[in-house]
């Protein structure tokens, strides 16, 4: 080989390599490291990343999939110490507004990052700090919106209208448990802690209640929240017996066996089965609804998960084009199609396929779009905690409505004051 | 010098020990007592010295009282149902009979199991409508119980799934006891003319009684941790008729990240531990020394 086209050679890798260059360094590289949720929200996040790792085969990904409480402790001790542990954190909306004012998650608007503009608002609002006015700091990944479901069937053999109010519950429950053999009237989630809290704020927030106002002040002592924890209490009258402690598994059971008339929560993920031959005695007879009023119109709960991105993250670019890539429409839709993930995009309630496949999605949609979130404050999983401690005591009569809205109201005061 | 290069060594061949103490049990320890003293929130940070405040805030707070006196009904019931039903089992099995080989793995299948799968196993069978507990009575014309959802029954019930999973290891401890009895003092009983009652007062508990001991303390300091069942069966209701020390402190502690408060508790808790440990250890020793 002569040195002349030795030289030739090299100057057509060179060529090459200067034409390659560009786009090897567009395509994100490195190493992802995602903390998430179990269940449903980690089969999501598997798929997410194995589509993500074949369109950008330079990155890998690392996912843990936690427990909810797990999630929790592990995010807070991480990012409060500046670990580097995770690039990528999935949160609950009620956390955000502790991690958001902590300082822990990078501010997305400020990294220029191309959010999608066809976020069911509701939904984006729970990422923005402060609350729906400020910079967005977390993406909304799954549209968790607390719905309520009644036996169609059971409505139309006993002449009963859909409940528009929660009066209307009461009167339904008492009617189906008195006239049908063997069902009871409602089912509730009771057990203490953020189960028996997440039932009751519906009923709260219809009657015109509130837990903390706008300024931050414990407002949870009133009459509006004394009537709706009567009303809770009333519907125990007509649920199964052991409702005190019930959870998730319990009330999807009584729904799926058709134990029971109606559920005051149930939350999509739960409501597939529901259609389901296999595991559910009441195909197509449930139908699913936002939340009813009472003095004031319907308040569904958000549930929203969030992603953003580790304020300490060692990858941030690569974090910051998952969530891109994981919140586009199409994502969104694709998930919903294969495991059922409840979207945050407009887009994906909206089309065909997915609302053939879950015919209830215009009502989630209806119910995610008119959402109220928790209380947001940093300190929401103490104040949750106390709560549910005074709604158990009430539930379970060793305090009358007054003693226990008076006592949850003082101890929640005592604690956002220490 | 000898004598110096052997102790050299000795401390040499100590001191790996003595770092890892210092530093997973000592420090650890240390730093509790010292967060018991401020007001600490883990995410907040320092927010001021306040002496003996958070003991005094844990001592008027009911829901702290209440999980102490849940904790010790719930170590003494548990370990001594467990200690009783495990020496009868230890005394039927320590006799040959047909089939003792096959029991014998039955009887310790309960304690292979994660807590968290007997938990979910008990909670299904603790099922109002539906539990194999409640279908059980029914089947014999009984009312079924409300295991669970009753705050003057819970905590018997959350009892009962631990005497279901840890009497197995009682029973082990103590049959292992009752197989060193060297079969002359029976002998020597019988030739004395003593009745099968004299024969189990005066030379089986005697002679298992460092055993007796050991099973007790082991199941006591255990019990008295009582948290992943009430965590999968009550999470400490109904009310508060099923809180525990250990939930009162993992609430206080990771889901408020009240450090100073989680600190005193965990002190005290550490305290009492410590004394039925030394009360424990104090009968075994002496035992030894006779």
């Amino acid at each position: 080989m002569t040195i002349v086209r030795m030289r030739r050679l090299v100057g057509c890798a060179l060529v090459a390599l200067a034409l390659a260059l560009p786009s090897a360094l567009a395509q994100p590289s490195g190493e992802l490291v995602i903390a998430g949720r179990d269940g449903v929200f980690g089969e999501a996040l598997t798929l997410a990343t194995q589509w993500f790792t074949e369109e950008h085969p330079n990155v890998s990904v690392e996912l843990l999939r936690l427990p909810y409480a797990g999630l929790y402790e592990n995010l807070v001790i991480s990012l409060r110490e500046r670990s580097g542990a995770f690039d990528v954190v999935m949160l609950d909306d009620t956390w955000a507004p502790e991690f958001m004012a902590a300082g822990w998650l990078r501010d997305l608007d400020e990294a220029a990052m191309a959010i999608n503009p066809g976020f069911v608002q509701s939904a984006l609002d729970a990422g923005r700090y402060p609350y729906a006015e400020g910079p967005v700091y977390a993406l909304p990944h799954v549209g968790n919106v607390l719905l309520f479901a009644y036996r169609a069937d059971l409505f139309e053999t006993h002449g009963l209208a859909r409940p528009e109010s929660w009066t209307d519950v009461l009167e339904a429950a008492r009617t189906i448990s008195e006239q049908e053999e063997g069902v009871h009237g409602v089912v509730f989630r009771g057990i203490r802690g953020n189960p028996i809290v997440t039932g009751f704020l519906p009923l709260l927030w219809a009657h015109g209640g509130e837990i903390i106002a706008e300024d931050g002040a414990v407002v949870f002592d009133s009459p509006e929240s004394v009537a709706a924890l009567e009303l809770f209490l009333a519907l125990k009258a007509y649920a199964p017996i052991g409702v005190e402690v019930y959870d998730s598994s319990e009330v999807r059971d009584a729904l799926q066996r058709g134990d029971v008339g109606m559920a005051i929560e149930i939350w999509p993920s739960w409501i597939p089965a529901l259609d389901d031959p296999a595991v559910s005695e009441v195909v197509g007879q449930v139908e699913i609804m936002p939340a009813p009023g009472q003095t004031v119109g319907p308040s569904p709960m958000l549930g929203s998960w969030l992603l953003g991105v580790a304020a300490d993250a060692p990858n941030p670019d690569v974090a910051l084009a998952f969530l891109e890539f994981v919140t586009s429409d199409d994502v969104q839709r694709r998930l919903a199609l294969e495991v059922g993930l409840p979207p945050t995009v407009e887009a994906a309630y909206t089309d065909a396929d997915v609302v053939e496949m879950f015919r209830w999605y215009p009502a989630q949609l209806e119910a995610l779009q008119n959402a109220r979130a928790r209380p947001r404050i940093a300190q929401w999983s103490q104040v949750e905690s106390i709560l549910g401690d005074f709604l158990q005591f009430a539930l379970i009569g060793q305090m009358t409505p007054e003693q226990a809205v008076t006592e949850a109201h003082r101890r929640i005061e005592a604690a956002l004051g220490r | 010098m000898l004598h110096r290069k052997q102790r050299i060594t000795r401390i040499l061949l100590l001191l790996p020990a003595l770092v890892v103490l210092l530093a997973l049990t000592i420090y650890p320890l240390v730093t509790v007592v010292y967060y018991s003293f401020f007001d600490y929130h883990y995410v907040r940070g320092f927010e001021g010295f306040v002496g003996l405040g958070n003991y005094r805030y844990l001592l008027g707070d009911l829901f702290f009282t209440v999980s102490i006196r849940n904790t010790l009904v719930f170590a003494l019931l548990a370990t001594v149902t467990q200690i009783l039903l495990g020496l009868g089992f230890a005394l039927l099995f320590n006799r040959p009979f047909w089939g003792r080989q096959l029991f014998v793995p039955m009887m310790i299948f309960p304690m292979i199991l994660s807590t968290m799968v007997v938990s979910a196993i008990w909670r299904a069978w603790f099922h109002y409508d539906y539990g194999f507990l409640n279908n059980l009575l029914r089947a014999v014309g009984l009312e079924g119980v409300r295991w669970l959802f009753d705050p003057a029954i819970a905590l018997y019930s959350i009892v009962l799934v631990d005497v279901w999973q840890w009497t197995p290891m009682v029973f082990l401890i103590l049959l292992a006891g009752l197989q060193s009895i060297p079969r002359e003092y029976y002998e020597a009983a019988q030739i004395d003319g003593a009745t099968g009652f004299q024969v189990m007062v005066s030379v089986t508990l005697p002679l298992i009684k460092g055993h007796l001991f050991l099973a007790a303390l082991l199941r006591t300091v255990d019990s008295f941790k009582l948290f992943d069942k009430v965590y999968a069966l009550t999470r400490g209701g109904p009310g508060i008729s099923t809180e525990s020390i250990s939930t009162y402190i993992y609430r206080e502690g990771f889901r408020y990240f009240n450090v100073g408060v989680a600190s005193a508790a965990s002190i005290i808790m550490l305290s009492v531990a410590l004394l039925l440990t030394l009360v424990y250890a104090g009968q075994v020793l002496r035992g030894q020394r006779r």
